[in-house]
């Protein structure tokens, strides 16, 4: 009976599962459809774009601009996420810290990242470096503040607990407050991870030499539409294979959470 | 509070007078207010232009966002449908179809409005179909039991309860559609805040850099403090349930 019904679960969420790529199917076939009926040289057709993606997948494309693009990626992210999550423990465990530093940080991470830009391009020129510090400087927030608010949310009696049982410092740190608050952390991470890839693409168009962003605006300026647009499919490509692997470590890392928060969602 | 703020200034001035970054990159803190005065009304103009494209895209967003969100986090099938499209999406490639998008659409109001509508439409979207997936069934039951149908339950049961989720995808949305506008000006150069900042750079007049960068903080957080403080006094019941997806 209970097996019974477990396999008629299986078999639903593997039927969702397909579900999801038959609509993404469609998504495609009504891209197919529009640029077919419009006829028109700015809207290429879903079955070129996709061979435009695989000639680029197969070329110089991958060391030239991708590789680069990955690189400035993982280091703009790393340099946020462990900035990030020192800064919140910090300002989130300290409050005489937090209430000096709030008005600061709500600014600096309402101001819009873009407006940056001309400003990194001045100080680091064009090139690796000036992405890399501008996904940074927007990667940061959603990670510093959700470590910081998790942190100060932090039940007392768990952290006096501890205490009284003789942890202090980094034993502290590392087996009650970093476990408690790392749902939240990886939340935050999640967010920068799309954060990064957003403003990754615009510091390239503005001022790459190479990279995603460089390839997809430098194929529209020759009129090379067809392969601005298969940029673009690398792109969400690269956020859903980043995503997709963010998930399956997030689940692994935070396996003894499940069951008890989140309503047992996978 | 007002403490952290002068430190930071603080901070500022002496990077500046100290040349620890070079003037050539950062302006003095009176030479940017002075920057500020003085260019009010090219500031504000630049302002309005930005908030006007930020507005019209985001208005959009919602509407669109809400509305399928709804019809489809009532249903599984739906919901499993546009599951992969959602995980492709969501990690928001949307800027990289600037370049696209100008040639589509030309510069101007309706292309950059168009790619923040488009942008700013996946938070809302996401955030409502989760948050409409996601309401209790005890209250689904019990309002069907009073006798709610369809457009009743969804309107007083359905939107109320997902509102605090559809609210903090609109908040993504708020500060996500201000990043898009800026990033259009200064790709495309159609005027707002982006282009003035970036014409003060190519001048190399760097107070007016930093003055259209204060200012476009300054436009970030009255919106993101403005609407945070709306929702709390809007909804609230949203404390109840913490967290956002």
């Amino acid at each position: 009976m209970i097996a019974g019904s477990r396999r008629a679960a299986r078999l639903q969420r593997i039927g969702f599962w397909a579900l999801g790529w038959v609509g993404l199917g469609v998504a495609m076939l009504v891209w197919q459809v529009i640029a077919v009926v419009d006829h028109s040289p700015l809207i290429p057709t879903f079955t070129s774009t996709a061979i435009a993606l695989w000639h680029l997948l197969t070329s110089s494309f991958v060391t030239g601009n991708l590789v680069p693009s990955m690189i400035r990626l993982v280091i703009g992210f790393v340099v946020s996420a462990v900035i990030g999550i020192v800064i919140g423990l910090f300002t989130g465990y300290y409050r005489a810290v937090r209430e000096w530093t709030t008005a600061v940080f709500d600014f600096a991470r309402s101001l819009p990242t873009p407006l940056l830009i001309p400003v990194a391009l001045v100080l680091f020129g064009l090139g690796g470096t000036m992405v890399v510090v501008i996904i940074a400087s927007a990667a940061i927030w959603p990670v510093l503040i959700n470590t910081s608010n998790a942190t100060a949310a932090l039940e007392p009696t768990l952290v006096d607990t501890a205490r009284c049982l003789g942890l202090r410092g980094p034993a502290l740190l590392a087996k009650v407050i970093l476990p408690a608050v790392s749902p939240k952390i990886f939340a935050g991470l999640r967010v920068a991870i799309s954060v990064s890839l957003a403003v990754l693409v615009v510091a390239e168009i503005l001022g790459g030499s190479s990279g995603i962003g460089y390839f997809i605006s430098s194929a529209q300026q020759s009129f090379q539409i067809t392969n601005s647009y298969a940029g673009v499919l690398v792109l969400c490509l690269l956020g859903w294979i980043a995503d997709s692997v963010f998930l399956f470590v997030e689940r692994r890392l935070l396996v003894w959470q499940r069951g008890i928060v989140g309503g047992g969602h996978g | 509070m007002i403490g952290g703020v002068a430190v930071a200034v603080g901070l500022w001035e002496v990077a500046s007078v100290t040349n620890l970054v070079s003037s050539t990159a950062l302006a003095s803190v009176n030479a940017t207010a002075a920057a500020i005065v003085e260019h009010a009304g090219a500031l504000s103009s630049a302002a309005g232009q930005t908030l006007e494209a930020w507005a019209v895209g985001l208005f959009i967003a919602t509407v669109a966002g809400v509305l399928v969100g709804t019809l489809v986090g009532r249903s599984r099938i739906a919901d499993a449908f546009t599951e992969t499209l959602v995980r492709m999406m969501r990690p928001l490639p949307s800027l990289a179809l600037i370049p696209i998008a100008i040639l589509i659409a030309g510069l101007g109001l309706k292309m950059t409005a168009g790619l923040v509508a488009f942008t700013s439409f996946w938070p809302i979207f996401i955030n409502t179909r989760y948050g409409v997936d996601q309401v209790e069934n005890l209250l689904l039951e019990t309002a069907t039991t009073l006798g709610l149908r369809r457009t009743a339950l969804v309107r007083k049961v359905v939107l109320p309860a997902a509102a605090p989720l559809i609210a903090s995808g609109f908040q993504v949305a708020v500060s996500l559609a201000l990043s898009v506008t800026v990033a259009v000006e200064l790709v495309g150069g159609t005027g707002g805040i982006g282009s003035y900042v970036l014409a003060a750079q190519q001048a190399n007049v760097v107070a007016n850099m930093y003055a259209g960068i204060v200012v476009g903080g300054i436009l970030g957080w009255v919106l993101n403090t403005g609407f945070a403080a709306l929702f709390r006094r809007l909804l609230p019941w949203a404390n109840r349930r913490e967290g956002s997806a």
